[in-house]
């Protein structure tokens, strides 16, 4: 289930890793709070080349190019030329 | 309940006044003055001080990512395109409002960490690496250094927040990639690597045990390895980064296979323009991830000015990733560029602007003169610029941030100095810059005024009315003694008197090389200053001389842990001279150790973690196609010996020589006793208070040491005008510039001295004994080099300064005095007209550095007790200026304790 909180949306502007502010309404946000205009934000969580491991919470592999890296989940990915949504 | 130090001195009759001169009004005095900024820059403000410092693994990912790629690459093209790709995946973010842009990382106040340079601190308990790393001595300096609780340091975990170093908040759901991409660099860091290299340098347990007991503060190598410099702008502001490109790609055709009679590193120049190129090209990728993003956020904004803003901001990105800037905000928008990337590059700490002023003069002039601009845009910039600066921040432990740093970064700015042909180089913009220093009161950059006898008097007004805003700058550097430092150190790698008056501050106050270059624009020749040497902040790091007394005292061992650091000396000292000598002695063997592991750990960084990008903007590289690690910057022979506790030092040994030696009142056994004894009073750890007058009698106490402390204090002091002590400390000061200059560094140059505590005095203090002078056990000591233990200077302003100046500050790259006056001393014009010619006087007996704290310690106390009240109050800490509520208990308790003038 994808969570549609601030930190993971489009709509936020980040001020710290604890709050931000909302792109819509100018408000402060929390982080964590749900966002009534969610747009979802590339992450490597949503990319193709991602698999999530299992066993270590928070990591993961990037196979871009055929390559294995170590990724995590929670990166934005804006600037990843490989970003490929799932 | 236990007598407080204070009570103590009251019913013996004692006094040690923290006022001088008269009596302050009872209630509280605020500042004179108090400016406002622009609404956009309010607005802008208000996000920071509300914004936490904030962390996250983007750029560690990537450039990790990158570099293990490459194992098979020439070291400098290794750490190129590693760089290339972290700074071409950091995440854009850009505030409505802001008129220049670009940040450090993708939060407000962004820092991240390095693990090719250090990564034992923040690793997981789990890791064996991590447990060896707490035994090594440089963890010890974290258990006596304090984090301000306040302000945007996140000292404690909260939520899904987790702190790191009680001061970077990192999102919880980063922590595994953290801890893994820091298992990466085990055994590969420059701390690791320097680590098992200085371990073969005969004396190294000597230099564990230095750490370990706190004698010296910390490790340069891999800490902060560069800083405390001058940047310097000019290539990308002349030629472009295509331009530049260009210059290198010519010059890789011209040293291809030559070693043109260099065969150690001659080769080597081809792989320098090449990484130098790569380096580049990831500058200037990040840079069009900004305009992209500009864009991206104009096409969504509904706001007509906001959209023409991010069109306009968009534009100026575009031009500046590949040409000379035109304008002058697309010129000051590519140095704050230039300014974050080699923030980024590497771990620095002071990476100080220089003389903008003078840098941006050529567009400010044309911009005017062509009516594109007015002095009030210009300020409303300026004022920007200073939000920028302060929302710098470093990743290091808390040794390095809170107890040396208290978080600042040291971006200083330098105003004034005299231009190429010796003349005052004040002009137009420079007011602008000064002004804004007080419209926009913000610790970063502080200003640095390069003082010379044919600065305007207007300008000088100016800077009086800025320090009314209790800004605690301008500081005062006096420009001609810098200069004859700079001919006298730097002589010999080709410094003349044209070329020493370029100089500016580097870091808070530590003197530095630069130099003048012609830049064009549309025509028209300037001469610019800018950096030209290697990083001030390097070398042996602050050695605390009090400590290095005591472990005079105690035959070479740490009472306090019981590390014996030195070879006992068994001496019986019958003579203080006999006393002295062995002071001298083990300060040469701390320094002789420091000194070769330090070189070690920077010869390791220069092998693997060269800065590139930094190298390419700092002249002669370019030209020389050397980069840092290869000599390739102009001047060199920057490393230095650093002291701490000087000022506590002195008056101790001028209680010894009076109080054992001249009067014979006690024997030099009666008076160890007391110290180690805490003249019978509870260590400032145990109550939590850290200035001499919150101190506790021990609840079983006799009153066995209470006459002795009292003739302790009453000895002689520094700051009094009386040669008594001040000839102990111009002995000191004789013998410790020439000594320094006798220590070699690894790029073969002499050292120096450097005078400055930053915050050591709070975090060494802690860990010091008491001592003659009556400061007792874990207590700070005096801040600064020349500024007076608090309360002892009793004669006033003028007396403090005979006793500052009795040595010539020339052989040192500084010196530090600080004062504080309280508001209504310097109220009015004739205030400001007292106050300016208490600091012509000063500079006109060979001063260094002056500078003032305007503050009513009753606003401090009520500061400490109210702090959610003092979000923006500012304070002078030692070279710098630094919000009150991030600042550590220690210093904090120091800063209130500190002599407060109530006339001058
Ligand atoms: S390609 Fe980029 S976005 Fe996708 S998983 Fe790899 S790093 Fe993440």
């Amino acid at each position: 289930m994808e969570d549609k909180i601030y930190r993971n949306s489009l709509n936020y502007i980040p001020v710290d890793v604890a709050k931000g502010i909302d792109r819509a309404t100018g408000a402060s946000v929390n982080a964590d709070d749900l966002d009534p205009n969610y747009e979802r934000m590339q992450k490597c969580m949503h990319c193709k080349n991602f698999t999530l491991n299992k066993e270590k919470i928070g990591l993961g592999i990037c196979t871009m190019m055929g390559k294995e890296h170590l990724a995590y989940p929670d990166m934005v990915a804006i600037t990843c030329e490989g970003y490929d949504e799932k | 309940m236990a007598k407080s130090f204070k009570e103590m001195l009251a019913e013996s009759g004692q006094e040690l006044e923290f006022q001088s001169g008269g009596k302050a009004p009872d209630k509280l005095t605020p500042r004179e003055n108090i400016w406002e900024s622009h609404p956009r820059i309010e607005k802008l403000k208000e996000i920071y001080m509300d914004s936490l410092s904030s962390t996250n693994n983007e750029f560690p990912y990537w450039y990790t990512r990158e570099y293990f790629q490459n194992d098979n690459e020439i070291p400098v093209i290794r750490r190129a395109k590693a760089l290339k790709t972290a700074f071409s995946h950091l995440t854009p973010l850009i505030y409505p409002g802001e008129l220049m842009t670009m940040r450090k990382g993708s939060f407000f106040r962004a820092s991240f960490p390095m693990p090719w340079l250090s990564e034992g601190f923040y690793m997981a308990n789990e890791s064996s690496f991590y447990k060896e790393a707490l035994k090594r001595g440089s963890a010890s300096v974290d258990e006596h250094s304090t984090m301000g609780a306040g302000g945007g340091n996140v000292p404690k975990s909260f939520g899904k927040v987790m702190s790191i170093a009680g001061k970077f908040g990192m999102r919880q759901e980063e922590i595994p990639v953290l801890l893994e991409l820091a298992k990466k660099w085990e055994g590969k860091s420059v701390d690791d690597l320097g680590n098992k290299y200085e371990q073969m340098v005969p004396d190294y347990d000597v230099k564990e045990a230095i750490m370990r007991s706190v004698v010296c503060m910390f490790d340069s190598g891999f800490t902060l390895p560069q800083g405390r410099e001058v940047a310097n702008y000019y290539f990308p502001l002349e030629y472009g980064f295509e331009g530049i490109k260009k210059i290198a790609r010519e010059k890789k055709n011209e040293v291809a296979g030559k070693a043109d009679g260099d065969g150690m590193v001659g080769m080597n120049r081809l792989y320098n323009y090449e990484a130098v190129i790569i380096a580049i090209e990831g500058i200037q990728k990040w840079i069009n991830n900004y305009a992209e993003h500009a864009l991206w956020l104009a096409n969504r904004e509904k706001d007509a000015t906001q959209k023409k803003e991010y069109e306009a901001m968009a534009e100026r990105l575009l031009w500046i990733e590949n040409n000379q800037p035109r304008t002058f905000i697309e010129a000051f928008q590519m140095i704050e560029t230039i300014h974050l990337a080699i923030v980024n590059e590497d771990a620095i700490s002071g990476l100080s602007p220089g003389r903008i002023g003078q840098v941006l003069y050529p567009w400010f002039e044309q911009d005017m003169a062509a009516g594109r601009i007015t002095e009030d845009e210009v300020l409303e910039l300026l004022e920007q610029d200073r939000l920028i600066k302060t929302s710098i921040d470093c990743f290091a432990s808390v040794g390095v941030v809170g107890g040396v740093l208290s978080g600042n970064t040291f971006n200083t700015t330098s105003i004034g100095g005299v231009n190429k042909h010796g003349q005052t180089a004040v002009n137009a913009l420079e007011y602008l810059v000064l002004k804004a220093g007080g419209t926009n009161a913000m610790p970063q950059p502080t200003l640095a005024l390069h003082y010379d006898e044919t600065m305007p008097a207007d300008f000088l007004s100016l800077a009086a009315d800025v320090i009314k805003t209790g800004s605690g700058y301008p500081a005062f550097m006096n420009n001609d003694v810098a200069q004859e430092f700079l001919i006298n150190h730097y002589g010999h790698e080709g410094m003349t008197v044209e070329e020493s008056r370029a100089w500016s501050i580097g870091g808070c106050l530590e003197t530095s090389p630069c130099c003048w270059k012609p830049l064009h624009l549309n025509g028209k020749e300037y001469s610019i200053p800018g950096g030209a040497g290697q990083p001030t902040s390097v070398g042996v790091h602050f050695i605390a001389m009090p400590k290095v007394l005591e472990l005079v005292l105690f035959n070479g061992v740490d009472k306090r842990s019981g590390i014996k650091v030195f070879e006992p000396h068994n001496k019986k000292f019958e003579t203080y001279e006999e006393l002295v000598e062995q002071f001298k002695a083990y300060w040469s063997k701390a320094v002789d150790v420091l000194a070769l592991t330090n070189n070690i750990q920077h010869d390791v960084w220069r092998k693997i973690n060269m800065g590139i990008f930094h190298s390419l903007t700092k002249p002669d590289c370019l030209e020389s196609g050397h980069l840092i690690n290869e000599l390739g910057y102009r001047y060199n022979a920057t490393f230095n010996v650093e002291s701490a506790g000087n000022v506590t030092c002195i008056n101790t040994l001028a209680a010894l020589k009076k109080l054992v030696y001249d009067d014979k009142k006690y024997t030099f056994g009666e008076m160890v006793d007391a110290i180690e004894n805490n003249f019978g009073f509870k260590t400032a750890h145990e109550i939590g208070k850290f200035s001499l007058m919150d101190q506790e009698k021990k609840d079983d106490a006799t009153k066995k040491y209470d006459k002795m402390h009292f003739d302790c204090l009453n000895a002689p002091k520094y700051g009094n005008d009386d040669l008594y002590a001040d000839e102990i400390l111009l002995d000191w000061e004789n013998w410790f510039c020439a000594h320094s200059e006798t220590v070699e560094s690894l790029y073969g140059e002499p050292m120096y001295s450097c005078q400055i505590s930053v915050s050591t005095h709070g975090a060494m203090g802690s860990a010091t004994l008491a001592t003659f002078d009556g400061r007792l056990q874990g207590t700070t000591f005096a801040d600064g080099s020349l500024s007076a233990y608090p309360g002892t200077d009793k004669n006033g302003p003028v007396a403090l300064m005979n006793s500052a100046t009795i040595w010539d500050h020339s052989m040192s790259q500084n010196s530090q005095l600080n004062i504080k006056i309280h508001p209504s001393a310097i109220q009015g014009p004739e205030g400001s007209k007292k106050l300016l010619e208490l600091i012509k006087a000063y500079m006109r007996k060979g001063g260094f550095h002056i500078q003032f704290n305007v503050v009513d310690s009753k606003v401090l106390k009520d500061a400490q007790a109210n702090p959610q009240n003092y979000r923006d109050l500012m304070v002078r800490v030692a070279g710098f200026t630094q919000y009150w509520v991030e600042i550590g208990k220690q210093v904090q308790d120091e800063l209130i304790a500190r002599t407060e003038y109530e006339s001058v």
